[in-house]
């Protein structure tokens, strides 16, 4: 098997493409950290969290539940294991293109996988995109807001503006939005995308937004696969 | 708490690492036909319009107006990319105009 491209020009059009997502990471980084301190974490303890479990939504829950004083071991585990339960989704979507990167560049590239590089990459692909280091490539400037902005916000440094005063908090959400414009252009595409959101708002009226995303991508997939079938 | 710090951290990334591989891994063992392709292919645009639903939901007029801007200037501009710059400007302006 000839392997698929992985060069240091794909991986610098991953970065580029990376960079604005990677302030509202680094925003998100903050809001991170200063939980983290009020929880008693120091800076070198919040940033080796941020570093090892690599995911603000899970790790915000898992302070939460140390609060609590009754975390054990196995309820942290499967805190992280729900919140993150997207992530499989995430990566099953990427494996087709990915793999053919080989073995230790595609699982390295994995280690760097989040919301917004997945959006990212996902968008890169349809486009066209051959060159499988783009996905790390988006990863590197999030993973540095994310890092600097964790050990910002542990460190309290409070006369920074509030991520909400510059709209950051609605950066994932608008790039979603605009890749949601960008992709639906058959009537085919629309209705998973109409399904998506409308689940996503059901569930998490019930269950709360960890598993609405998770519904949402589902259900759009559910929906797309019976449309194939009947097109077969 | 603290001296089980480092142990608790190392099953939480696990559980972190887990979801980052399994469902990749998953997928290398499983013969993709056409279905399981489309499934796949609106998995993005279903996941993405989820994230937009809930900010919409959550939001009030400001977050409504910037993410509506979002979808138009998309088509209007032909940058997702700028259109999301945009939108997050026009959030961080609703809110400083009190909106």
């Amino acid at each position: 098997m000839t392997r698929a491209r992985f060069s240091l020009d794909g991986f610098r059009r991953g970065a580029r493409d990376g960079v604005p997502l990677a302030f509202s990471i680094f925003a998100y980084g903050l809001g991170f950290g200063l939980v983290a301190a009020q929880a008693g974490f120091g800076i070198g303890k919040a940033v080796v969290t941020s570093a090892t479990i690599y995911s603000g939504s899970a790790q915000l829950a898992a302070i939460n539940l140390l609060q609590t004083g009754e975390a054990t071991l196995w309820a942290l585990f499967a805190t992280v294991l729900v919140i993150n339960a997207r992530y499989l989704l995430f990566g099953a979507s990427l494996q087709p293109w990915l793999w053919q990167a080989g073995k230790l560049r595609s699982y390295g590239s994995l280690l760097l996988l989040g919301d917004a590089n997945w959006m990212l990459t996902m968008r890169a692909i349809r486009a066209g995109e051959e060159d499988r280091a783009y996905l790390a490539g988006t990863g590197a400037p999030i993973t540095i807001g994310w890092l600097l902005g964790t050990a910002l916000g542990a460190a309290a440094v409070s006369s920074l503006p509030r991520p909400e005063a510059l709209g950051l908090d609605l950066m994932l959400p608008c790039f979603a939005a605009g890749m949601v414009a960008a992709m639906t252009r058959k009537r085919s595409d629309l209705m998973p995308v109409l399904v998506g959101a409308g689940m996503a708002l059901g569930v998490a009226e019930v269950f709360g937004p960890a598993p609405a995303v998770i519904a949402a991508g589902l259900a759009g997939g559910a929906v797309a696969a019976l449309g194939a079938g009947g097109r077969a | 708490m603290n001296d089980s710090f480092p142990l608790a951290l190392a099953v939480m990334a696990a559980a972190a690492l887990l979801c980052r591989v399994a469902g990749f891994t998953l997928m290398r063992f499983m013969p993709v036909t056409p279905r399981l392709e489309a499934a796949l292919r609106a998995t993005p645009g279903a996941v993405m319009a989820g994230i937009a639903a809930l900010a919409l939901a959550k939001g009030g007029l400001a977050e409504a107006l910037a993410l509506g801007s979002v979808l138009v200037l998309t088509r209007v501009t032909g940058s997702d990319v700028a259109a999301a710059l945009i939108g997050v400007g026009v959030v961080a302006a609703l809110r400083w105009a009190g909106v």
